[in-house]
């Protein structure tokens, strides 16, 4: 037996629907409203413009008090998204705060894309190659747009 | 033509009142003025194609230097003191030659010479009295780039290294313009004067509603003849109202004042929404129907001036552009003093272009936007301004942590202490493991359990399970016979 659905997740949704973000949209599964197909813009002017980037994003029983989880399922070449999509993001760990929200959480996802953070890396050899030869990595990350993250 | 026709069809059918019809801008005349310019300017032998020409530059390749320039309104009066007014006086500004005044172009007509020669014998005559004025009217051209450009002269001309500007004054045009900016003053005197009166409106619905929707202890009801159920109705009324802007909308896609057709639309759908949802009806005592009357004729009242301002920015824009194109003088020149002058007709985007309200509509949509959420709206509270952060319902129990302003349930701040946080969720002082019974807000807590009674009601219950389900565990409290 699920619980009944805490008001804070429904209020959310509504408002994701009614006032979506530019560039964001999140769409509740109809088997499970805690389950969310994310779709994130990459962000104008960075390496990621024109992708757009399929994420998934699930509410633990625990949320608002703990983090929601969410993984890109999309590839993308970044230093702080590994193979598996997990993202290194600090209000996604430690600086989670319950007045944060799933609109906010997507926003700082858009904004890490536009401000990419090889100083503190998840995927070790992305991070590496942005280090040492930025206009490659950045080439790359280009690359890996066109090729994987286009409308389908 | 055809907008000359509606205009005076709106004017005298939409029921403005007398005063302000008489503050309206008289197309019709305005129309019959440019027609005089239009005739003065043929007389001196300059049509627009003419002014046209001449205005154009020498050649491509050179740099581009007009031989006729308007050289637009200077004023006559130098403004030392704001309260003197500025004369615009139009004139062209013709280049001739120095000695026989013959205007520096091959194409004119030998009529057109002749009357600009006989100007510049004027001019010669006036320009003493000009210097006295402490103006030069005649400003001589030297140089070498004058010369270049005499390639293309007419052979009537000499080759004389000296030009000057002769200044054609256009008295009918003066005339225009004349017409035009006492009728602006009176725009904004009108505008100022409405505002004022809309506002005292505004602080009169204030009061009714505050009457109104003043919440009451049981027992008095009957003696104030005011019911508490009222005050839901009225929250509910402006949300509606607050959901769907009639006037401006504050939102940061599509900031701006709408159009007296989309605001005259969405007042129609908001009235029709108050009539579906029966809110109208539901209202319980006289006082609180008066009200609701009274906050919707407001609404009535600011569409209306809107309107009127709206047709009169739009007459201005389409008497100057005629202006423009009869007359070849640069109206816009003109246009732009008024912009400075008042800024809130003519604003300077062209945000009218993209279809939000023009000139002065758009500063009254705006200005009444805001009075009425501050001076009306604001007296009944909205649920969304008490809302818990963590759990996005009302904060029952109020707990403010006394590093910023928010305000969690004590239950929402019970739960973040079991869960070992540290931090404030909004502000992230490290607040909430200090939290205790002192941080409930008391005045708070008064003001929700007075504004909002059923929701109070409401979360205690809730709470209540929440404690419950605390203590003894979740299956306690679920619904269902439970064999001990």
């Amino acid at each position: 037996m699920t619980a009944p659905l805490p008001k804070r997740i429904i209020k959310e949704t509504e408002r994701l629907q009614s006032e979506p973000v530019p560039g964001i949209s999140a769409q509740p599964h109809d088997d499970n409203a805690r389950y969310f197909d994310v779709m994130v813009e990459g962000p104008g002017g960075s390496c990621y413009e024109g992708g757009i980037f399929n994420l998934e994003l699930f509410l633990p029983d625990d949320y608002p008090m703990c983090p929601p989880r969410i993984r890109f399922l999309t590839r993308i070449y970044h230093p702080n998204i590994d193979r598996l999509g997990r993202i290194c993001l600090d209000v996604l760990k430690n600086n989670w705060s319950p007045a944060l929200q799933i609109r906010t959480i997507l926003l700082s996802i858009q904004a890490l894309l536009g401000a990419p953070n090889p100083e503190d890396p998840l995927n070790e050899a992305v991070a590496k190659q942005w280090k040492e030869n930025q206009p490659e990595a950045i080439r790359t990350a280009r690359e890996w747009t066109k090729l994987y993250a286009q409308k389908k | 033509m055809k907008f000359g026709h509606e205009y005076q069809k709106a004017l005298a059918n939409e029921g403005f009142p007398e005063q302000w019809r008489g503050s309206a801008i008289d197309y019709k005349y305005l129309k019959k003025c440019i027609k005089k310019v239009h005739h003065e300017m043929e007389d001196l032998g300059l049509d627009a194609n003419t002014i046209h020409h001449l205005s154009e530059p020498l050649d491509d390749t050179m740099k581009a230097r007009p031989i006729v320039r308007l050289d637009g309104f200077y004023s006559a009066a130098q403004p030392h003191l704001d309260t003197i007014v500025e004369e615009f006086t139009p004139q062209l500004r013709i280049l001739v030659d120095a000695k026989t005044g013959t205007p520096l172009d091959a194409t004119l007509t030998s009529e057109t010479k002749q009357s600009l020669r006989k100007l510049a014998r004027h001019e010669r005559i006036f320009a003493g009295r000009q210097a006295h004025l402490g103006r030069h009217a005649v400003h001589e051209i030297h140089g070498n780039a004058h010369d270049s450009s005499d390639g293309r002269k007419s052979p009537l001309t000499t080759e004389t290294s000296d030009a000057k500007w002769i200044e054609v004054p256009l008295s009918s045009a003066r005339s225009f313009f004349d017409l035009l900016a006492p009728k602006l003053d009176q725009l904004e005197e009108l505008r100022e004067a409405e505002t004022r009166k809309l506002e005292a409106d505004v602080l009169n619905l204030g009061d009714a509603v505050e009457d109104v929707v003043e919440p009451v202890r049981e027992g008095f009801e009957a003696k104030r003849d005011v019911s508490y159920r009222d005050l839901y109705f009225w929250r509910e009324m402006f949300r509606l109202y607050v959901e769907n802007p009639v006037f401006y909308s504050p939102t940061e896609q599509n900031r701006g004042g709408f159009t007296y057709a989309d605001a005259r639309k969405r007042l129609e759908s908001y009235d029709q929404k108050l009539r579906a949802t029966g809110l109208y009806a539901k209202l319980k005592t006289p006082q609180a129907k008066r009200a609701a009357k009274q906050f919707f004729d407001l609404n009535v009242d600011i569409l209306k001036i809107m309107h009127f301002q709206e047709m009169n920015a739009q007459a201005m824009r389409k008497i100057l552009k005629k202006f423009d194109k009869r007359t070849h003088l640069e109206g816009k020149l003109f246009l732009k003093t008024l912009q400075t002058k008042y800024p809130a007709l003519l604003p300077p985007s062209n945000r009218s272009a993209v279809g939000g309200a023009a000139g002065f509509a758009n500063s009254i949509a705006r200005d009444m936007h805001a009075e009425l959420s501050s001076k009306v709206l604001s007296i009944v509270p909205q649920l969304d301004d008490w809302n818990c952060p963590v759990c996005m319902d009302m904060a029952w129990r109020p707990v403010n942590l006394g590093c910023c302003q928010s305000h969690f349930c004590i239950r929402c701040v019970i739960k973040m202490q079991d869960d070992g946080m540290v931090r404030c969720p909004t502000c992230n002082a490290e607040t909430v493991v200090m939290a205790n019974g002192t941080n409930i807000d008391f005045e708070a807590m008064d003001f929700l359990e007075k504004y909002f009674p059923m929701e109070v009601k409401r979360r205690q219950r809730d709470n209540e399970k929440a404690s419950l389900e605390r203590q003894y565990g979740e299956a306690f409290t679920k619904p269902g016979c439970l064999v001990m």
